[in-house]
């Protein structure tokens, strides 16, 4: 008898566990929000997943204009018009890796908190 | 005497500096700590600034531009002590590594403002010609270029500022900081609290992802890979890392070389050289110079490969076999 009470209450202990984690997990998802630096100063600082729909943000600099293409959950230079296109061409920004650098127009987007645990990353812009 | 101690690595804790800033055609991070963190920093990034001034290869004003143009300059203690490394390195990787590169990685557009292109064999042939370490004459401080020979620095001026940047915070009282130029890391002394930073290597295939990471202090970590600047034409990828036997991007079997030093000119040279020596080759210049490197590579069949020397400060998901000495 004092086995299965104990059996009853370890369950419940467990179920409740599990229900409150995959609660939490759901609720606050790893951090999305992103900077975008031009020139070292902060334009603006967006959280991926509060974006509804797509919005496009436009920078100008020495070279041209560069346009920003963000939707939920994702960042991208859209379109470039500085001569190599690396920003554009290193396509969405991820979490962990390098961020999305236009150099001529000295424009920085990346994570503001990285999932990234380690304190430099060789091989990679960080 | 713990209550000292305590509010020391407090302070300590509470003094960290970062700075992101642009440079040498790339960006670069500087995090220090201590009281002096924030002028140390910005020296150090003063001390870059000079550099990249003298080493650019397409600033008009630098020694290099000068050079490549007028063929024959006096040029400054720096840039002097950059190009007679690169000569040392030359002749150590047996010409592996070669700062005379310019007229092929110009033809294959990897300037800024120019555009990617697969030269003609012809072209090739010809800029080849002018390939060559035995091509540049150094004499005291004066500088002689053989005709249609150019330089570029692109393969050692990070790694040189890099030992400048950690030498400048050091003196100006900084004995903990973490340095990037563009990938290029620097561990100056340990982390704040005495422990070993952490330095991860990215996946040639995804940069958001590591292969691992290497604990060090006092060490620079520099990787070199196709992935990193390439352009595709029909299908084909072209990687900016150039064969000088060739005039193509270096097909040796690597997707990327990763070189610990307390030498970060070496480093840097290295990751270039070993890219384009490949495996067997490096190996065996591993072996006979084991005391000032270790080195990760990762193959096109995605093999993880480490020197013996090294492989106690590596963590790793990955399978990864030990190069011996």
């Amino acid at each position: 008898m004092k086995n299965r009470v104990w059996i009853i209450v370890l369950s419940l202990s467990v179920l409740i566990c599990a229900v409150c984690w995959l609660y939490i997990s759901n609720l606050s998802p790893l951090s999305q929000i992103v900077g975008i630096y031009q020139n070292g100063t902060l334009v603006e600082k967006i959280d991926l997943n509060s974006v509804t729909g797509k919005r496009e943000i436009t920078l100008s600099g020495e070279y041209g204009k560069n346009t920003v293409l963000v939707s939920n959950g994702h960042i991208m230079m859209k379109s470039a018009e500085c001569p190599d296109k690396l920003c554009v061409k290193h396509g969405e920004l991820k979490n962990g890796g390098s961020p999305i650098v236009c150099l001529p127009n000295r424009i920085v987007i990346k994570f503001e908190d990285t999932s990234y645990s380690a304190d430099a990353k060789t091989g990679a812009l960080r | 005497m713990a209550a000292a101690v305590l509010c020391c690595s407090a302070c300590n804790f509470n003094s960290r500096y970062d700075s992101e800033f642009f440079a040498m055609d790339t960006i670069m991070t500087i995090t220090a700590y201590g009281s002096k963190s924030e002028s140390a920093v910005k020296t150090a990034e003063n001390e870059i600034n000079r550099l990249d001034t003298l080493f650019s290869v397409q600033n008009k004003d630098s020694e290099i531009y000068k050079l490549n143009r007028d063929k024959s300059i006096v040029v400054s203690a720096d840039t002097l002590a950059v190009l007679s490394r690169a000569k040392e390195f030359y002749v150590l990787t047996e010409g592996a590594f070669d700062i005379t590169t310019e007229p092929l990685t110009r033809l294959w557009g990897f300037y800024s403002g120019l555009e990617n292109r697969v030269p003609s064999k012809e072209e090739l042939d010809n800029a080849l010609k002018t390939v060559g370490a035995e091509h540049i004459k150094i004499d005291s401080s004066n500088i002689t270029l053989d005709e249609n020979t150019s330089i570029d620095l692109g393969g050692v001026a990070k790694g040189y500022a890099s030992a400048i940047a950690a030498q400048t915070l050091n003196d100006n009282g900084v004995s903990s900081a973490i340095i990037s130029l563009g990938g290029n890391v620097r561990a100056l002394g340990s982390k704040p609290d005495g422990s070993d930073w952490s330095v991860a290597i990215a996946d040639p295939d995804d940069n958001s992802k590591q292969i691992g990471t290497l604990a060090v202090s006092d060490a620079a970590v520099v990787t070199s890979g196709g992935y990193q600047r390439y352009f595709e034409e029909n299908g084909q990828i072209y990687h900016h890392i150039i064969d000088t036997e060739t005039g193509y991007p270096a097909k040796s079997g690597l997707k990327s070389v990763t070189i610990v030093s307390e030498d970060d000119t070496l480093a840097d040279a290295l990751s270039t050289a070993l890219f384009v020596m490949g495996l067997e080759k490096s190996s065996k210049l591993y072996c006979e110079n084991s005391t000032l490197f270790g080195a990760v590579f990762v193959t096109d069949k995605n093999e993880v490969y480490i020197t013996d020397n090294i492989k106690n400060s590596f963590s790793s998901q990955h399978d990864f076999e030990v190069i011996k000495t």
